[in-house]
């Protein structure tokens, strides 16, 4: 154990940060043509996000036996694991690696054989996939000692999670938050609460040690600070030029995520936040060219053909300048209070948007409209995420009727390009795009 | 047919009534407010009118024939709605049909714990029973009264322990399977009472036919629909010796007529025993020896996996039902449906070569 976690420390905190920094070398020395593209040179923060996440997916490679290693859903409160020194994986992370390198067709394959319906969430069918092929664009996950699960983004994960536990042995705990209609009540939220202490207890004794309450505070204090940070650079897109792309932001995404509660994502949403705002003070927009409309894009990206969309409809001058999926991780971080971290979880993470109904949805959309000044929404109608999708018709009527948006309803999958139809999709952009002319 | 017959339960017994969609609802308590259930499964066939666009066609067709339904004015014959947490297309429908039209009478929800067995879990479904109750009490008129609770609860016990014996004993009851299950799902809409008695009628038909002949199945799903999947069966040389399906015998709490000191309690512990089910969260080992367990009691000798369309609880316990029966050489077969009204010419073939199978020379595994 006691090599192992040298391992572990080794590659956290020098073979790691030397291969990111090795690999941003050749990077910059590779000789290759410049690539048309619609958009402005890539932010300077990209280096450092890839550095960080580099090292955190690099030295997940040696967590396990040197480390407790919890797989996490990604709106688990996370901050309850930091203090017990986990190692934190994120399962939905790592499934949107292999979404983006087209890797899901055959990881679905694999899951199909023995059984798994192609209708589940392609999210889970890549998880479970890597496992049982071995095959992962991150080299390999640390084993988990403990599965952490909230079903505040879906009920999927719970089945998930169940299933990933089976697989491995280790103790699940699970987080059941009650759906909001209207307003969360009191005995809901205590529900919640009661839920969260019982998972401490888990997590104690997977990691062999006593949660530290000021430890806690300290790390709902980073967590808070961190959505904040991380909302602050999401709104920097309310400038007219938007500095960076909505779509940028599904990518930037990786530190709140994977990282929420730790001292270097808040530092790396430093770093991004003052590119941004300096590109704001000098009018550098996302777009290379002008910016003659701007979107909103909901739901989750389609990983693999997020540069197909985004290059057309920048061609254009289409720019998607603020997301829901992204907006996610910082809507409720204004309900983190580390003086009261147990309680304040229980408030932030039932009121995520995903546990909200169509009326709160609804709400944020066309304040989101508003506040980023959008002409036009798209709406991804996720083949696979029945949460996200349910009510999109609804919502897309609603936003034409009541703020005058033109809203396209776009059939996709966030991970399974399957049930990607190139072509048809393309059409019916342009079709959109010309609808503003 | 229904709908007459809610309407005479209003003037003849001034009862109100109430919408329920799948599956698990605290039905004590809308009969002990003197609310009469009417449950919604689908209902089948193809989504009809202006809401049948409104959710995606890649949602179950439980939600979306439930919206298309409500919305053209299918249900307007009740006073309110009851939407149970089973799932993230029932979540989402309970919003779409009240707070964006199809639904404008009360809608009420019910957010049963997933994975019970926790004390907060616990404590959180008897709050959430009272809560409920409370918005029944708005609907019924009238207030809950602990001795009424605890008479509803006695009362669909005693239904349950005759569901029970009639599907434990099928194999000397004179009825084919459609007539069984028919009488079986008579209980999501009649008066509790009514439907016991007829229960207690079909009971004393039991052992009154010769022991079925045929191959006897067990069926695991979410409903029989269509029916006729099991007309066919029958036809086959096969019926169904054991039943798991969401709407009939995984809603059947076998369960003590002990002395109720506390009707909430009683509740509570009523949800607890219920069988397995992947929309309560039930453990998957648990679930998998509680389907060997109905296997092995019934003696039947193939599986059937029937499930519908995009319906995520069910379909993620397919693989482990899969490996469990392969485990023990019991040969399976998995339908799939959107709650269709008419069976596919390929549904009735594979129905029929599996009971071929299981019936033929090789056909015991």
């Amino acid at each position: 154990m006691i090599l192992r976690r040298a391992q572990y420390e080794l590659a956290s905190r020098a073979v790691g940060p030397f291969l990111a920094a090795l690999d941003d070398w050749q990077r910059r020395h590779r000789k290759r043509p410049p690539r048309e593209s619609p958009f402005a040179p890539p932010l300077e923060s990209l280096r450092a996000l890839k550095d960080l996440m580099t090292v955190h997916y690099f030295s997940g490679r040696y967590a396990d036996g040197a480390v407790p290693v919890a797989w996490v859903t990604s709106g688990f409160p996370v901050e309850l694991l930091r203090p017990l020194g986990f190692h934190t994986v994120y399962p939905e992370n790592h499934a949107a690696m292999c979404g983006v390198q087209r890797l899901v067709p055959a990881l679905s394959d694999a899951v199909e054989a023995a059984g798994y319906s192609r209708d589940l969430c392609s999210y889970v069918r890549s998880d479970l996939g890597s496992l049982e092929t071995g095959r992962s664009p991150a080299g390999r996950l640390p084993r988990p000692d403990l599965l952490a699960c909230c079903t505040n983004i879906c009920q999927t994960v719970l089945y998930w999670y169940r299933d990933l536990a089976h697989r491995f042995g280790v103790p699940l705990v699970l987080v059941d938050t009650p759906f909001v209609y209207g307003e969360a009540t009191a005995h809901q939220l205590q529900y919640v609460a009661d839920q969260l202490e019982e998972a401490v207890a888990v997590a104690e004794r997977v990691a062999n040690r006593r949660l530290d309450r000021g430890e806690l505070s300290e790390a709902a204090r980073l967590a808070r600070d961190g959505s904040r940070l991380w909302g602050e650079c999401l709104d920097t897109a309310r400038s007219r030029p938007a500095p960076w792309t909505g779509v940028d932001g599904f990518f930037h995404l990786g530190p709140i995520v994977a990282m929420r509660g730790t001292e270097a994502c808040n530092a790396y949403y430093r770093l991004l936040l003052d590119e941004l705002k300096d590109r704001v003070a000098r009018g550098i927009g996302g777009l290379k060219g002008e910016e003659r409309h701007r979107l909103l894009w909901d739901n989750l990206p389609v990983w693999y053909a997020t540069r197909e969309i985004t290059t057309l409809l920048a061609s254009g001058g289409f720019n998607f300048v603020c997301t829901t999926y992204t907006n996610a991780w910082a809507e409720a971080s204004r309900l983190i209070d580390p003086a009261d971290p147990i309680r304040s979880a229980a408030r932030c993470y039932t009121q995520v948007l995903l546990n909200q109904d169509l009326p709160s949805k609804l709400r944020l959309l066309e304040r989101m409209a508003r506040d980023f000044a959008v002409d036009g929404a798209v709406l991804h109608s996720d083949r696979s995420c029945k949460p996200y999708s349910v009510g999109q018709v609804d919502l897309k009527d609603r936003l034409a009727s009541d703020l005058g948006v033109k809203a396209l309803l776009l059939e996709a999958d966030h991970n399974d390009p399957r049930a990607w139809a190139s072509e048809v999709s393309t059409n019916r952009l342009t079709a959109f795009m010309e609808s503003f002319a | 047919m229904r709908e007459s017959y809610i309407q005479r339960q209003r003037a003849d017994h001034g009862r109100r009534a109430v919408a329920v969609l799948p599956i698990h609802y605290p039905k004590e308590l809308l009969t002990a407010l003197d609310l009469l259930a009417v449950e919604v499964w689908g209902p089948p066939g193809a989504p009809r009118g202006d809401a049948a666009g409104r959710i995606q066609t890649y949602v179950c067709p439980v939600a979306r024939n439930a919206l298309a339904f409500l919305a053209s004015g299918g249900a307007d014959v009740v006073d309110a709605a009851l939407f149970p947490h089973t799932c993230d297309s029932i979540q989402q429908l309970a919003t779409l049909a009240a707070d964006f039209g199809g639904w404008s009478k009360p809608a009420l929800t019910f957010l049963h714990p997933k994975g019970f067995g926790r004390p907060s879990s616990r404590r959180f479904l008897a709050e959430e029973l009272r809560a409920l109750a409370g918005k029944l009490e708005a609907v019924a008129g009238r207030r809950l009264e602990p001795e009424r609770l605890s008479s509803a609860i006695r009362l669909h016990r005693e239904i349950d322990a005759h569901r029970a014996a009639l599907l434990d004993g099928r194999a000397t009851l004179p009825l084919d399977d459609p007539d069984l299950y028919a009488l079986l799902r008579r209980g999501e809409w009649l008066w509790p009472e009514d439907h016991l008695a007829e229960l207690r009628d079909a009971r004393r038909l039991l052992g009154t036919a010769a022991r079925r002949d045929g191959v006897p199945v067990l069926v695991t799903g979410y409903v029989p629909e269509p029916i006729g999947a099991l007309a066919v069966l029958n036809a086959a040389g096969a019926y169904v010796a054991a039943d798991d399906y969401a709407a009939v015998g995984r809603r059947i709490v076998r369960e003590q007529d002990d002395a109720i000191a506390d009707p909430w309690d009683a509740l509570v512990a009523r949800y607890a025993a219920a069988p397995p089910c992947p929309t309560r969260a039930a453990d998957q080992d648990a679930r998998m020896r509680y389907l060997e367990g109905l296997l092995e009691r019934s003696g039947a000798r193939g599986v059937i996996v029937h499930v519908v369309k995009f319906c995520e609880p069910e379909l993620f316990d397919v693989p482990a039902i899969r490996r469990t029966f392969a485990a023990r050489g019991v040969p399976l077969l998995q339908l799939e449906g959107e709650l269709e009204r008419q069976l596919s010419g390929q549904t009735v073939t594979r129905l029929e070569a599996f009971a071929e199978l299981l019936s033929g020379p090789g056909g015991r595994a």
